[in-house]
């Protein structure tokens, strides 16, 4: 007991098992995914807008240039104009527009658009796409591009081929710089998420760690002891509350069992003590027969005393663990009943107490029959022992829905009221002046109890000093007995 | 009548082997239940006496190798545990009783006398012990001819007394027997029963029949066999 037990956590040190770890793994990645998704939407948009954007100038660009074909027919020096000088001073969104005839010989050309897009290049691009497309120069700038066919007049006998592209590498620079923004929240998300997640988690868990604590300090000379519960969130407060409950309960049984090992080595040692002594005694010197028989007779005594006690503790301590089954079979109360009033009529009539049975009829129980008996035999007992003469016992037995009540009642010296509670613990003797010899180890009810409990049913004590006992046993009715 | 005693415990086995000796029976000692299996395959015995646990082969696995053999001789189980699980399958292998330990040998005694008795031979109808009458038929009991009042339990036990005569009945055995009570509780209550009867059946004569064996239980004989 002095010993400190292991914790799992020293057995597996492995570090999913804590708790603090889990957390802020789990804080970082959903924080940390938020981030990340939060970043990549608005870069997403971002491309998204700017495409647009150089998207629609170009086709803006584009009807302007076929406005100028259309409606100005031949008027070159306006397409020229914008051609190649108003397309040129752009810095910002460069605009390069090629104008073809028919054959394909270069009208016009913005300044500078021969070094990245030649015709043929722009011309093999659109052969593969419809509307706006992307184009590389053998160099790696980026363009969109598009190409379209223009009639030169209302009869659209001769027609041109518009090749206007766009340069995209401001459009470039701005998404770059938006990627290492993107890449840079990332990062410092993926270093911060992490350490704010450990510290909210170390944060959440240090009431358990106190609980944990306080509970180590626990030992089996210390379980008076119990967890401060203000002050903690309610999850803990649950905790501790539900941990101060288990000690309360653990101290109880602890203290109820030291109590019980005492009890029983107190309760082994007198008959011992006797047969030891009476034996020692008898061989010290040589003795006549008799006298020999006299004292073999008394450790007989003595060891049907201890051999009955011994069966007491042993069938207590048996019907404590599960899996015992008892012989249940369909009891009828009123013969178990009448039958106990026929073994403990002469007893009753020796004291001058008068013994009556009342039940139902048809009353059954499914139970142990030897066990029932002795329940209800050890109550009679009981109440037998609390009775003088002129004194009533009765038994009774009726039914309670699909339960049977069967009471004991009688009209004796009754309990204190401050001793009922504990009038079924082991070895409880409400009179400690009650001699073993008239009272039994004391544990007879401790035994009627456990065979109710085995039988799945309850008992209570009710008790008024001078005006008598009443014990109920409730048993379930047996089965059957809801056919009939 | 044979008798072999199945035991391991030897201390155990020695007073039982005296205890029958002395009750009349010719008692046999095996030591293991493989010793048990060759006693049994070389003698025959009227009943056997069996401790379940044995080192090697136990108790219920030698039960039920006799029974599968066909040998129906008597069986009595003596065991530690009191489990009711065991009993249960110590009758259902097909033992004809059981004993728990620690038991009186005067009530081991008397269960194996009960199980050689089946079937029960016709009993005459009236029974004598010394100068008490017993008339089962009419629910009579006189002594000395003097006619004795006795309730209906008063003469259950005193016949259960008169049948068993010379016998020691514990009281556990008196209680399962008179007032069919098996739960081996509180026996007082026997006493009492005994205090009365002894009071209508011995206290007026001179010659007491009934007799208390310390720690064990009572005995009803005449003076004479004693």
């Amino acid at each position: 007991m002095s010993s400190k037990p292991p914790s799992i956590a020293e057995k597996q040190p492995h570090a999913w098992s804590s708790l603090a770890v889990r957390l802020t793994a789990w804080y970082t990645t959903a924080s940390f995914l938020l981030v990340a998704a939060a970043t990549l939407l608005l870069y997403v948009d971002l491309a998204d807008n700017l495409r647009r954007i150089s998207e629609q100038s170009l086709i803006d660009e584009l009807n302007v240039c076929r406005a100028l074909v259309l409606e100005r027919g031949g008027d070159s020096h306006a397409l020229h104009e914008e051609v190649e000088i108003d397309s040129a001073v752009r810095r910002y969104q460069k605009f390069y527009v090629r104008v073809l005839d028919r054959s394909g010989t270069a009208l016009s050309t913005t300044p500078g658009m021969d070094q990245d897009l030649t015709a043929r290049r722009v011309a093999e691009a659109a052969a593969t796409h419809s509307g706006v497309f992307w184009i590389d120069s053998p160099r790696g700038a980026p363009y969109r591009a598009i190409v379209a066919t223009v009639p030169r007049d209302a009869a659209g006998k001769e027609t041109w081929t518009l090749q206007t592209a766009v340069d995209l590498t401001q459009e470039q620079i701005i998404l770059g710089r938006q990627r290492w923004w993107v890449a840079l929240v990332l990062g410092a998300a993926l270093l911060v998420c992490p350490g704010v997640g450990f510290l909210i988690a170390h944060r959440g868990i240090r009431p358990l760690r106190e609980v944990a604590e306080t509970a180590q300090h626990i030992g089996s000379s210390t379980l008076n002891e119990r967890i401060r519960v203000d002050g903690y969130p309610v999850e803990v407060r649950t905790l501790a509350n539900a941990f101060n409950a288990m000690l309360e309960r653990l101290e109880e049984a602890f203290a109820r069992l030291s109590r019980f090992s005492a009890d029983i080595a107190h309760e082994l040692r007198t008959p011992v003590n006797n047969i030891r002594g009476e034996a020692e005694v008898a061989l010290a010197r040589v003795r006549t027969p008799e006298e020999y028989a006299e004292v073999l007779s008394s450790c007989l005594e003595e060891t049907v005393r201890l051999s009955e006690l011994i069966e007491s503790l042993l069938f207590l301590a048996r019907s404590e663990s599960p899996g015992d089954h008892l012989k249940r079979a369909r009891e009828d109360l009123g013969a178990l009943l009448a039958s106990l009033r026929d073994y403990y009529d002469a007893a009753c009539a020796e004291v001058g107490v008068t013994l009556e049975v009342e039940t139902g009829a048809n009353l059954y129980a499914s139970a142990d029959k030897a066990l029932l008996q002795r329940a209800l035999g050890n109550l009679v007992s009981n109440a037998l022992a609390h009775c003088s003469k002129g004194d009533r016992i009765r038994l009774s037995a009726a039914r309670e829905g699909a339960r049977v009540r069967i009471e004991v009642r009688d009209s004796g010296s009754g309990i204190p009221a401050d001793a009922l509670p504990r009038v079924f613990d082991r070895f409880y003797r409400a009179d400690p002046a009650r001699s073993r010899d008239a009272g039994g180890a004391g544990l007879g009810l401790a035994i009627v109890r456990q065979i109710v409990f085995l039988h799945g049913g309850t008992v209570e004590i009710a008790s008024q000093p001078d005006r008598g006992t009443v014990v109920s046993v409730v048993l379930p009715l047996s089965e059957e007995q809801d056919l009939t | 009548m044979k008798l072999l005693i199945i035991e391991d415990e030897t201390k155990t086995a020695s007073f039982l082997q005296r205890g029958f000796s002395e009750a009349g029976f010719v008692a046999t000692v095996a030591a293991d239940g493989l010793e048990g299996m060759h006693q049994i395959e070389t003698a025959a015995f009227d009943l056997i006496v069996l401790d379940i646990m044995l080192p090697g082969m136990d108790g219920l696995q030698l039960l039920s190798w006799m029974r599968a053999r066909g040998l129906q001789t008597p069986v009595l189980i003596l065991t530690a545990r009191d489990a009711v699980s065991d009993r249960v399958r110590g009758l259902e292998v097909g033992a004809d009783d059981y004993l728990v330990k620690p038991f009186a040998f005067s009530e081991l005694l008397a269960r194996v006398r009960t199980i050689l008795r089946r079937p029960p031979l016709r009993e005459s109808s009236i029974l004598k012990v010394g100068d008490l009458e017993l008339d089962i038929a009419a629910h009579r009991v006189t002594r000395s001819g003097h006619r004795l009042d006795l309730t209906a339990k008063e003469f259950s036990l005193l016949s259960l007394l008169v049948r068993r005569a010379g016998e020691v009945l514990t009281r556990t055995f008196i209680a399962e027997s008179v007032w069919d009570i098996h739960s081996g509780g509180d026996t007082n209550v026997v006493d009492v029963s005994v205090r009365r009867l002894r009071s209508k059946v011995d206290d007026p004569f001179a010659e007491k029949l009934l007799r208390t064996v310390r720690g064990v239980g009572y005995v009803l004989e005449a003076p004479e066999h004693r």
